[in-house]
């Protein structure tokens, strides 16, 4: 009963403390000693220039993996955002350069049918009752599908210079869309952590009947975080094409199972009710920098799979371990 | 009789933090009914969960039949002879009853030179387990997922019997059973009594332990109280063992001012289990909604609360035509639900008594949609300190509560959004007897000081007899009687609730609109399908079948 008297007001070593034993903490160390021990394999890797590029690099799926730590917080996940993704790509390529669509009107037609691909899953899910397992792993196929059919295997090319900026260009010495996920970073990680959405979504996580019964309105959260996931999909996707300067029906294949595994490595439970939005970019960055260091260390990339693979279980088995530790004291 | 079966004796048993069971003691004698009570938090619990070998104890001894015996494992309890029916029953739903009689021991033979059930006999087994329960109306080849509460029971102590059980665990048995499974259970313990089984009967219903038992032990903060026969104690003599004080009054009531007319229900309809349904509660009014397990109280209230939205019928909050579709609706309009089942719909178990007190009033404490954490703690500070709620801290998990305190939580819940309607279903089930007057202290005073108009919905009679200024009685769906506090007696409303020509009391007429219809299909009794029906219905408004939101 020690641990639980008056926990009115910690000192700031305890708060120290709390924040080092916490899953993001214990995140954070192992990402930094896997850091010094890349470095002292190869210098190429703990260099300003690698580390903005590898920024460069994890935007789409930080992008992505912000709508998902709140499905997934909601104890629901969307297995179609990179299916959105490449629709997104597709519909953009595609009325901009057969429909002859102006680029911005381009842009924004894209992006809409992202999140509309978003809302149908959600609309499903609430409405019909669909598991959201179900529902997504459909619309996979559906949305990827229809970018197939769009783009009957044509590569949109050829876009104006200005299209590159957000994808190739840099502000103030970083690259550009580093700044846009740094920016929805913090806007979405205080609206989960601290507003009415958030402890919304956290409560249907843990008891959705019980949040229903406590007057949320459970439908509409859903119906929003979905379409939320279709629209950041489709960011990321406008964001994909301004980075590789052309359009391919195959954007994004594979991206939800990095995006999954970056949100549950961050803390989030997938069972629901727990997670973060620094845990899960921790988790981003984590995955990203083992990415880039081992093949800059030398290691081959099927090599490579394994020891991420590895590290991924051992954060995990650390964290449980730590956690079960301090819920006992 | 003095056969003594099993003894436990110098019991300690510490958990990290608390200390379970200090210097506990307990007797079984062959052939006995003992009931084991207590407050929650007691020591009931571990004390069975020992006897069972769920929990090593650790000191103390445990004598079996004179002999000293260590359970490292349920199943070493189990091959001794020691059986537990938990409140969770542990049957396989996709299962047939005989299957799950004889789960880990059916009966085989050999069929071309493999072991193979056989089948045959396990059902004859069955029906003749059952047979000797006096259960002949059993279906061995049905799904147990397809049964009643009261069924799914009997095919336990069944199962139990199978295993030839010398001592039979019940814990809290009757807390999901309707009024005639109930009496069905009672004679099935005392058949097993007479039969030489020992039954170690666990209940927070006093009248229960006096029907059933012959010795009682009472356990206080993990301590032994006393063990009296039956015969020679009272219900006040137990109160006080469990408490360590006299509770004077078990159902405070506060006499209350009536007002105006809060709740206006008029021929709210969403068969099968709300069927034109009429009826009001008024300003400092404590309404009384009784009716059997199934009956659609529930049901009713759930349509109020917009979570099952009616399909016809109108509601009127002070005199203005509301429409409900959904709970965010009626919060909005003023209501409250405290509901049945409290770790599934009134809590969220694994969130901290702060967020859980705010959960109803979001909006009122957050600045421009940021949750101000100061205001959430003022507001679970003041609940509390208002309900004297047990806890460390405005920042502790629900799920560490006691059951009486998580309830308390809920409450505070919906007292925070300012209600002018509290509907309040099964308010103190499962919780001990301390926390039950502190709820209904509570509610006296919310309805007399506030002016708080209090639907409750209660299984318990006397709780429905000494808190209800008016009451209810509910049977199928339908709306059948309606009595004055004067007029009703426990004689009285236990019948409107099971007979099928039974007509209300003098209704208070407010005249404007048509009674509720009383017509009654004759001959169709109360059965045990209802339970089963309702268990159905109500897993559909939990699932897929909530409209809107």
């Amino acid at each position: 009963m020690q641990e639980t008297q008056n926990p009115r007001n910690p000192t700031a070593s305890e708060k120290l403390q709390r924040l080092l034993i916490s899953q993001e903490g214990v995140l954070f160390l192992i990402m930094l000693v896997s850091v010094l021990f890349l470095a002292t394999r190869t210098d190429k890797f703990l260099t300003i220039d690698n580390l903005l590029q590898q920024g460069r690099f994890m935007t789409e799926i930080g992008l992505i993996a912000i709508p998902m730590t709140y499905i997934i917080i909601t104890g629901g996940i969307d297995l179609s955002v990179g299916s959105i993704l490449g629709l997104t790509a597709i519909v953009l390529g595609w009325t901009w350069q057969e429909l002859g669509f102006p680029l911005e009107l381009a842009i924004i037609t894209g992006i809409v049918s992202g999140t509309v691909a978003g809302f149908i899953n959600g609309l499903f899910i609430v409405r019909v009752g669909v598991p959201p397992l179900i529902m997504t792993l459909a619309t996979l196929a559906l949305y990827r599908g229809l970018a197939e059919g769009i783009s009957e295997a044509r590569s949109a090319r050829g876009y104006p210079e200005w299209f590159f900026q957000l994808g190739q260009g840099e502000f103030l010495g970083i690259p550009s869309q580093l700044w846009l996920l740094i920016v929805a970073v913090v806007i979405f990680g205080i609206i989960l952590a601290r507003t009415r959405l958030g402890r919304a979504l956290y409560a249907i996580g843990n008891n959705e009947t019980g949040a229903r019964f406590s007057g949320l309105t459970v439908n509409r959260h859903l119906l929003f975080i979905y379409a939320f996931s279709g629209f950041m999909s489709a960011v990321a996707g406008y964001i994909f094409v301004s980075r590789v300067s052309t359009t391919r029906s195959d954007m994004g294949t594979g991206i939800e199972l990095d995006v999954i595994a970056a949100v549950v490595l961050g803390g989030t439970s997938i069972f629901g009710g727990t997670g973060s939005i620094p845990g899960t970019m921790i988790g981003v960055v984590l995955i990203q920098l083992l990415k880039n260091g081992l093949v800059l260390a030398g290691v081959t990339s099927d090599a490579t799979i394994v020891v991420i693979g590895s590290v991924l279980i051992f954060a995990i088995l650390v964290n449980n371990f730590i956690q079960r530790r301090s819920g006992e004291s | 009789m003095n056969d003594v079966l099993l003894e436990l004796s110098g019991i300690d048993k510490v958990f990290p933090g608390v200390r379970a069971l200090k210097d506990a003691q307990f007797d079984v004698r062959r052939g006995e009914v003992h009931a084991l009570i207590g407050e929650n938090g007691a020591g009931k619990s571990t004390l069975i969960k020992i006897v069972s070998g769920v929990y090593q104890p650790d000191s103390g001894e445990i004598r079996l039949a004179g002999a000293p015996v260590e359970f490292s494992n349920p199943r070493e309890a189990h091959s001794a002879g020691i059986a537990t029916i938990y409140q969770e029953l542990g049957l396989y739903p996709e299962l047939s009853v005989a299957e799950n009689i004889f789960m880990g021991h059916a009966p085989t033979r050999k069929r071309l030179g493999f072991e193979t059930i056989d089948w045959e006999q396990m059902e004859a087994g069955a029906e003749a387990l059952l047979a000797d329960l006096n259960i002949h109306n059993l279906d061995v080849g049905a799904k147990v997922g397809a049964l009643n509460v009261g069924n799914r029971q009997r095919v336990e102590i069944a199962k139990a019997l199978s295993l030839n059980a010398q001592i039979l665990i019940m814990d809290e048995p009757t807390a999901a059973l309707t009024e005639s499974d109930v009496e069905q259970l009672f004679s099935i313990v005392r058949l097993l009594r007479e039969r030489g089984v020992s039954i170690i009967y666990i209940s927070h219903r006093l009248n229960e332990v006096f029907e059933l038992a012959d010795r009682v032990t009472v356990l206080r903060d993990g301590e032994y109280i006393g063990t009296h026969n039956v015969a020679d104690t009272s219900e006040a003599e137990l109160i006080s063992m469990m408490v360590g004080r006299r509770i004077e009054n078990l159902f405070p009531k506060q006499a209350a001012q009536i007002g105006e007319v809060v709740l206006d229900v008029r021929n709210l309809n969403r068969p099968p289990l709300t069927r034109d349904v009429s009826f009001t509660v008024r300003a400092g009014e404590i309404v009384g909604l009784a009716g059997l397990v199934g009956s659609g109280r529930s049901e009713t209230a759930q349509v109020i609360f917009g979570v099952l939205p009616a399909e016809a019928g109108e509601i009127r909050l002070n005199g203005e035509a509301v429409k409900i579709t959904r709970p965010s609706e009626a919060v909005d309009y003023g209501i409250g639900y405290v509901p049945e089942d409290r770790g599934h719909q009134g809590l969220i178990r694994e969130m901290t008594i702060r967020e859980n007190t705010s959960m109803a009033v979001l909006e009122s404490v957050s600045n421009y949609s940021f949750v101000n954490r100061a205001k959430e703690r003022t507001l679970a500070n003041r609940a509390i300190q208002q309900l004297s709620i047990r806890a460390t801290g405005p920042d502790q998990t629900a799920n560490k509560l006691s059951g009486g305190n998580q309830q308390k939580v809920v409450v505070s819940k919906w007292l925070a959004s300012n209600p002018k309607l509290l509907i309040m279903d099964e308010p103190t089930r499962g919780i001990d007897v301390g926390a039950k007057a502190e709820i209904h202290r509570l509610m006296s005073r919310l309805a007399a000081e506030d002016g708080l108009a209090i639907l409750m919905i209660s299984s318990e009679l006397p709780e429905i007899l000494a808190m209800s200024d008016r009451i209810l009685v509910m049977r199928e769906g339908r709306l059948v009687g309606e009595f004055s506090r004067e007029e009703a007696t426990q004689e009285i409303i236990a019948h409107a609730m099971m007979s099928a020509s039974a007509v209300g009391g003098a209704r208070e007429g407010d005249g404007d609109y048509p009674a509720p219809a009383r017509s009654i299909r004759k001959g169709s009794s109360p059965t045990l399908a209802n339970a089963g029906n309702r268990k159905k219905s109500t897993s559909n408004a939990l699932g897929g079948d909530l409209e809107g939101d």
